[in-house]
């Protein structure tokens, strides 16, 4: 058994003790959790060091006996069944896509991946809807990166950027970017110089030594003023009308920023998913390259979901792209805005889903969740969902971080291994997946001898 | 006599036409043209699955029934003269050097992106990235004319090396963003941040505009090479008043955090 995994009877009853357990619920990914598990009602009493938002995500799971694995058209089958249905279903689509896999392991990524490269359908996953602008920034500017400990140890600039990580990511502060005291930040939070920049005062906003209440929408031109100031051009004072903050305090900050020793800037939704997306994330990136020639400066996107990271990172291993990546050719094609899931459903092009742990038929716009009616949709989810519920196929997988192991990236791409708290008798995405794969190489294979041999027939016939 | 598609079956997902431009069909046979590979969703078909061929081509193609879900029609085509009766799909003309393409009604995104030569006409809207580069690639449009008749959506000209590209009406954000060189008219309004890291190049619009810090005001004058650029737009059926072109526009330079070599002219009286 794992060193770190402790059973023991107690007057309670049976009780394990689970040391470095993950919360898989934000993506800081905090993998200092201690989780004192009930055994005998299979359910988590306590998680130490986890934040309110991590104690609610493991107070919520309890282990369900009940659930049938697979429902086909809200009937319950068996899990064979349904796969049976699930790999018809993709095998016959022309236009398939697969969407999702950010709260789900690496492991159920990959085989996510082969299926749609098999089925040659379309691949995109959840950040597409966050920090999908951010990868297409990535690709056009670069990205100079770090991870979080380097960040703890040596950030004497600290700027968060259309973000609010004291309610979104409540450990951002205290374990990696502003209190912990590192190598080079022995005096933790005095040894730092925070800034926030956002168009209101969010919970967020004490934590900073200066907080900048950008005008709504006006990021970019802010972002821009201040390349134009690191770069040593003449800015008009008119810029605080256009973004809501003096020439006089982007003067200041401009020069804080060329003179730190080691400056992060972390930016959020705030900044993807306004009016100009990719070119916001985009100056934020160029803002950090060009202080690269005075200092050392580093961006990264503060990730929403557990695993979308390695979402990000399982799609670019296996095709090149991180997200919108089209297989219709047989060849990975990458073209957000035609491949990326919200356009491939509003304009109707989709003919079948596979949707993995996600939900877009709660938060999509209406157009595309009233296509995702039309198609026949296959839906792998931990819960029920609006999703599941509008699936032909819905399977029921259990929860990954608590009942199923695998490896998590963190939001700066550092993988991290998963414990499992307590067994579950439902499948895993990662099983379901596997299943469906081989059953869809199978089907394939036998269509290509059917094609084969149809042809032979015309051949010998001519 | 021209070469006449009528497209009878409407696809039941996108479909992907490179074979469609006229200088490929040259001198085909129907039975040829019907039997040319086309993609329709991941499956491969021919064109006699969805269009009825009529008559042999001599440089003329026609196209006739709902093609917005036909993308790539006249991909790399070198000449002739494509003719869409209707909508076209995305990526019409994509990287084409000659030859014409007239869409009697709107086109969707990526309008002739990284062509080089010859001439799209859309007589109604047309989508995002217009003369665009492709994701990833430094470079977009590098010569020939695309001209809208309505309305382009964002990132008009999205790293454009050379040509003109005219829009009729109002064009979207980021009108000529990263754009190398070459000039963009917008008889309309412009969106929002116009030639953003623009490096050289010339953005025009007939009305005024809100512009980035990094622009500078320079002067207000009549440039002379404006009014032959809009003559020639008025040939091709744009609504240019004389006004616009003998009238003055003020000149606005910029990207300075790129070049500074660009300019945005505003046109003023
Ligand atoms: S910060 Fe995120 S990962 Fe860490 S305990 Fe809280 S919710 Fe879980």
């Amino acid at each position: 058994m794992d060193d770190k995994v402790k059973t023991a009877e107690t007057s309670s009853g049976h009780v394990k003790v689970v040391e470095n357990a993950t919360c898989t619920f934000c993506g800081c990914v905090c993998d200092d959790m201690v989780l004192t598990v009930d055994l005998d009602q299979k359910k988590i009493t306590k998680a130490k060091n986890a934040c309110v938002l991590g104690r609610a995500w493991f107070a919520e799971h309890v282990h369900e006996d009940n659930v049938p694995p697979a429902l086909l058209d809200g009937q319950p089958v068996s899990v064979e069944a349904a796969i049976e249905e699930a790999a018809r279903i993709l095998v016959e689509a022309r236009f398939p896509i697969t969407y999702g896999l950010s709260d789900t392991t690496c492991e159920a990524q990959r085989e996510a991946v082969a299926i749609t490269d098999m089925i040659r359908g379309n691949l995109d996953t959840t950040t597409s809807v966050c920090h999908g602008p951010s990868g297409l920034a990535f690709q056009g500017i670069g990205e100079s990166t770090m991870t979080l400990g380097e960040v703890k140890n040596r950030a004497d600039l600290v700027i968060y950027w259309g973000g609010n990580p004291a309610e979104s990511h409540p450990r951002h502060f205290t374990r990696y970017a502003v209190t912990p005291k590192g190598m080079f930040t022995p005096n933790g939070k005095k040894d730092r110089y925070v800034v926030l920049v956002d168009v209101r005062r969010t919970p967020s906003a004490p934590v900073a030594d200066l907080f900048l209440q950008v005008k709504p929408g006006h990021d970019f031109e802010l972002a821009w003023a201040l390349r134009a100031l690191v770069r040593g051009r003449r800015l008009d004072p008119g810029i605080e009308e256009a973004t809501g903050i003096p020439l006089a305090t982007l003067t200041d900050l401009a020069a804080r920023m060329k003179s730190c020793r080691y400056g992060v800037l972390f930016f959020g939704m705030g900044l993807t998913m306004t009016r100009g997306r990719h070119f916001n994330s985009g100056a934020v990136l160029a803002l950090a390259t060009d202080l690269n020639e005075y200092t050392h400066f580093v961006a990264k996107p503060v990730r929403g979901h557990g695993n979308v990271t390695g979402a990000d990172n399982v799609v670019s291993w296996q095709t090149g792209f991180p997200f919108g990546v089209n297989f219709s050719r047989g060849f990975p094609r990458f073209n957000p805005g035609e491949f990326t899931t919200v356009d491939t459903l509003s304009r109707g092009d989709a003919d079948a889903a596979l949707i993995v742990a996600s939900d877009p038929a709660a938060n999509f716009p209406k157009a595309a969740i009233e296509h995702l009616g039309r198609i026949p949709v296959i839906s792998l989810d931990a819960k029920e969902t609006a999703t599941s519920r509008l699936a032909r196929v819905a399977f029921r997988t259990a929860t990954y971080g608590i009942s199923v192991a695998g490896t998590v990236y963190r939001m700066d791409d550092v993988p991290i291994t998963l414990r499992t708290a307590f067994e579950s008798k439902l499948p895993s995405d990662e099983d379901i997946l596997t299943a469906l794969r081989t059953r869809i190489k199978a089907l394939l294979l036998a269509r290509g001898q059917a094609a084969k041999s149809r042809s032979a027939a015309t051949r010998t016939a001519a | 006599m021209s070469l006449r598609l009528q497209l009878r079956t409407r696809p039941e997902v996108p479909v992907e036409a490179d074979a469609l431009a006229p200088d490929r069909l040259q001198g085909l046979k129907t039975p040829e043209v019907e039997s040319l590979p086309l993609i329709h969703g991941n499956e491969n078909c021919v064109v006699g699955d969805f269009f009825a061929a009529d008559g042999e081509c001599n440089g003329e193609l026609h196209l006739e029934g709902d093609l917005s879900r036909i993308k790539h029609l006249g991909s790399g085509m070198k000449s002739g003269t494509l003719h869409i009766h209707g909508d076209a799909g995305a990526h019409l003309g994509v990287g084409m050097s000659g030859g014409q393409v007239i869409v009697d009604g709107n086109a969707g995104d990526w309008v002739g992106p990284e062509m080089s030569g010859g001439r799209i006409c859309v007589k109604g809207n047309a989508g995002h990235m217009v003369g665009a580069a492709y994701r990833g690639s430094p470079m977009g449009m590098t010569g020939g004319e695309i001209i809208i008749g309505g309305c382009a959506r964002n990132e008009l000209g999205h790293g454009m090396r050379n040509g003109l590209i005219a829009v009729g009406g109002d064009s979207g954000d980021f009108t000529g963003v990263n754009m190398l060189a070459g000039t963009i008219i917008v008889l309309g309004r412009l969106g929002l941040r116009p030639g953003a890291s623009m490096k050289r190049g010339t953005i025009v619009t007939l009305h005024d505009s809100e512009l980035l810090p990094t622009f500078s005001y320079a002067c207000c004058f009549r440039p002379p090479f404006l009014g032959l650029y809009l003559l020639h737009l008025r040939q091709l059926d744009l609504a240019v008043a004389d006004a616009h072109i003998s009238g003055r526009y003020a000149r606005w330079c910029g990207d300075s955090i790129e070049l500074n070599r660009g300019e945005i002219l505003l046109y003023k009286t």
